[in-house]
């Protein structure tokens, strides 16, 4: 049996307005075990980003519980680098804010960099990279203090399609090889598809988990995978689900 | 880049930009010498008076006096301190109180509408109670600087810690930031180019608190000069103590967009 990273046990979550109140979630459960790539899909406005704001603890449930077992790190739509600081002092931010600067951590995020095509770059700013460098160069940051779960809110979106498919493989490739425990959360579903071992469909507002398929086609690759036989089966089948 | 890999047509281009650099600057300085020339022109051949109208001669001849006579650095000193100590104050009051204000939202909303009420108050009319409380001497005037200075830069400065990237901060908070390190790290630098255009406001500011200080209560500075010069009839000393007042406002701009390329010369990019 796997260990598992991250637990949701029939959480609910309201939001509290002037104006009103809003159950984003009620009666949400579900686990990602370890090593786990999860996608997690949604009708629009359903609360994929406050299902990763609990799961980073950024938010406490009404009701329920999230149990997460170790650290995580978050990715973001943009890459938000902060433009002011060269791409290694942006990879050397979340060991200043945790305080474990430390040379072994520094040199570790390093070697990550130039692992995977970075290294060149270290010493650039942000705005003189390429929108997929820069996306790489976010996961590399949040790679940097080693998180055992990765939290992914739509990192492809932002980015036009070409650069999104390029990426998309990168990313799926570095965090395959960094063993790494993964949640996405996405309203692609071929980027879903392309991604994960396990697929979670949520439901409209109030989010529950609606369906789950694990998923075991076409090998690892997100291109390989979208050159399967079944991928527009899936597709269809996702795609009908989120309508529902 | 190489300068042997430009190609032609880039060659002409360059040539055609330096052209018009040049064309502008001929332009900025003839369109001077001509507002300087005809001024000395009608005042020469007594189209208009020289004793109200004044000319560049005798502006030149009553700066040349007071340099002679040892007063026009002394006044220029005085007129000076006043402005940068007043600048430095409510740059220094502004930063501050915009950080408290940024830091706790409840404290903004409490001081929201005295802030609000104190800028559209025009500072000029605080003039007789602020000679009652400091005096005539320098004070009373650094004070009215700092006054009319300091609430746009209040303003200015929480306008840009507001503005800052709302994701950064939730990015910041994904790694378990404080909110000192979210201010020390994130809201600080990106306001870093908000600072650089208050700085810009608040020497303009400081220039019309100093010099509308000095029209109220002064024995000395270039506000002191244009006031006494009006007040004496002596027309050339009005237009004197304003040129030198346009150089040193001018220089002052400038100084603060030295500090912008030093500054920003990395984080622009």
């Amino acid at each position: 049996m796997k260990q598992e990273m991250l637990r949701f046990t029939d959480v609910k979550l309201t939001y509290h307005t002037v104006h009103g109140e809003t159950t984003a979630a009620e009666g949400l459960s579900f686990s990602v075990g370890e090593g786990e790539f999860v996608a997690v899909i949604g009708p629009s406005g359903c609360g994929k980003t406050t299902l990763l704001s609990l799961a980073a603890g950024l938010l406490k449930p009404s009701e329920g519980k999230v149990e997460r077992h170790g650290s995580c790190g978050y990715m973001l739509q943009k890459d938000e680098l902060f433009p002011w600081r060269t791409i290694e002092k942006n990879l050397f931010l979340p060991l200043e804010i945790k305080r474990q600067n430390t040379k072994e951590n520094r040199e570790r995020a390093r070697e990550l960099a130039v692992k995977y095509g970075l290294g060149e770059f270290l010493q650039s700013y942000p705005a003189q990279l390429s929108g997929g460098m820069r996306q790489r160069a976010a996961l590399i940051r949040t790679l940097a203090t080693d998180p055992d779960l990765l939290l992914l809110d739509e990192p492809f979106s932002a980015l036009d399609y070409q650069t999104r498919l390029n990426v998309t493989e990168d990313v799926s490739h570095i965090i395959r090889s960094e063993g790494k425990t993964a949640l996405l959360i996405t309203h692609d579903i071929s980027e879903a598809l392309s991604l994960a071992d396990r697929v979670l469909v949520l439901t409209k507002r109030p989010a529950r988990v609606a369906h789950t398929h694990e998923l075991d086609f076409g090998g690892k690759e997100p291109l390989k995978r979208r050159e399967a036989a079944d991928f527009s089966g899936w597709f269809e089948l996702l795609w009908k689900e989120l309508n529902a | 880049m190489k300068h042997q890999s430009y190609s032609r047509e880039h060659a002409q281009f360059l040539k055609k930009r330096k052209r018009n650099l040049v064309l502008v600057w001929g332009f900025r300085v003839g369109l001077l010498a001509l507002l300087l020339g005809a001024w000395e022109l009608v005042t020469a051949v007594g189209w208009a008076d020289p004793f109200i109208l004044s000319s560049p001669s005798r502006i030149c001849k009553t700066i040349a006096s007071l340099y002679r006579d040892g007063t026009l650095f002394y006044h220029i000193g005085v007129t000076l301190g006043e402005t940068v100590l007043g600048f430095v104050i409510a740059v220094a009051i502004g930063c501050g109180v915009a950080l408290a204000l940024w830091w706790s939202d409840t404290l903004r909303r409490v001081l929201e509408p005295y802030i609000v009420v104190l800028n559209a108050l025009p500072k000029i009319a605080l003039g007789p109670l602020i000679i009652i409380w400091f005096g005539t001497g320098s004070r009373a005037i650094v004070f009215m600087t700092v006054l009319v200075g300091v609430i746009v830069a209040i303003l200015h400065m929480l306008n840009a810690f507001i503005a800052t990237d709302e994701n950064k901060i939730l990015l910041l908070r994904s790694m378990g930031a404080t909110k000192p390190q979210i201010l020390r790290k994130l809201v600080i630098p990106s306001s870093l180019a908000s600072f650089i255009s208050m700085l810009k406001v608040a020497v303009g500011m400081a220039w019309i608190g100093s010099i509308m200080g000095e029209y109220i209560v002064s024995k000395a500075g270039l506000g002191y000069l244009i006031v006494y010069g009006g007040q004496v009839f002596r027309l050339d000393l009005v237009m004197s103590a304003t040129c030198v007042l346009c150089l040193l406002a001018a220089g002052m701009y400038f100084l603060v967009v030295l500090l912008e390329k030093l500054l920003v010369k990395n984080a622009k990019n």
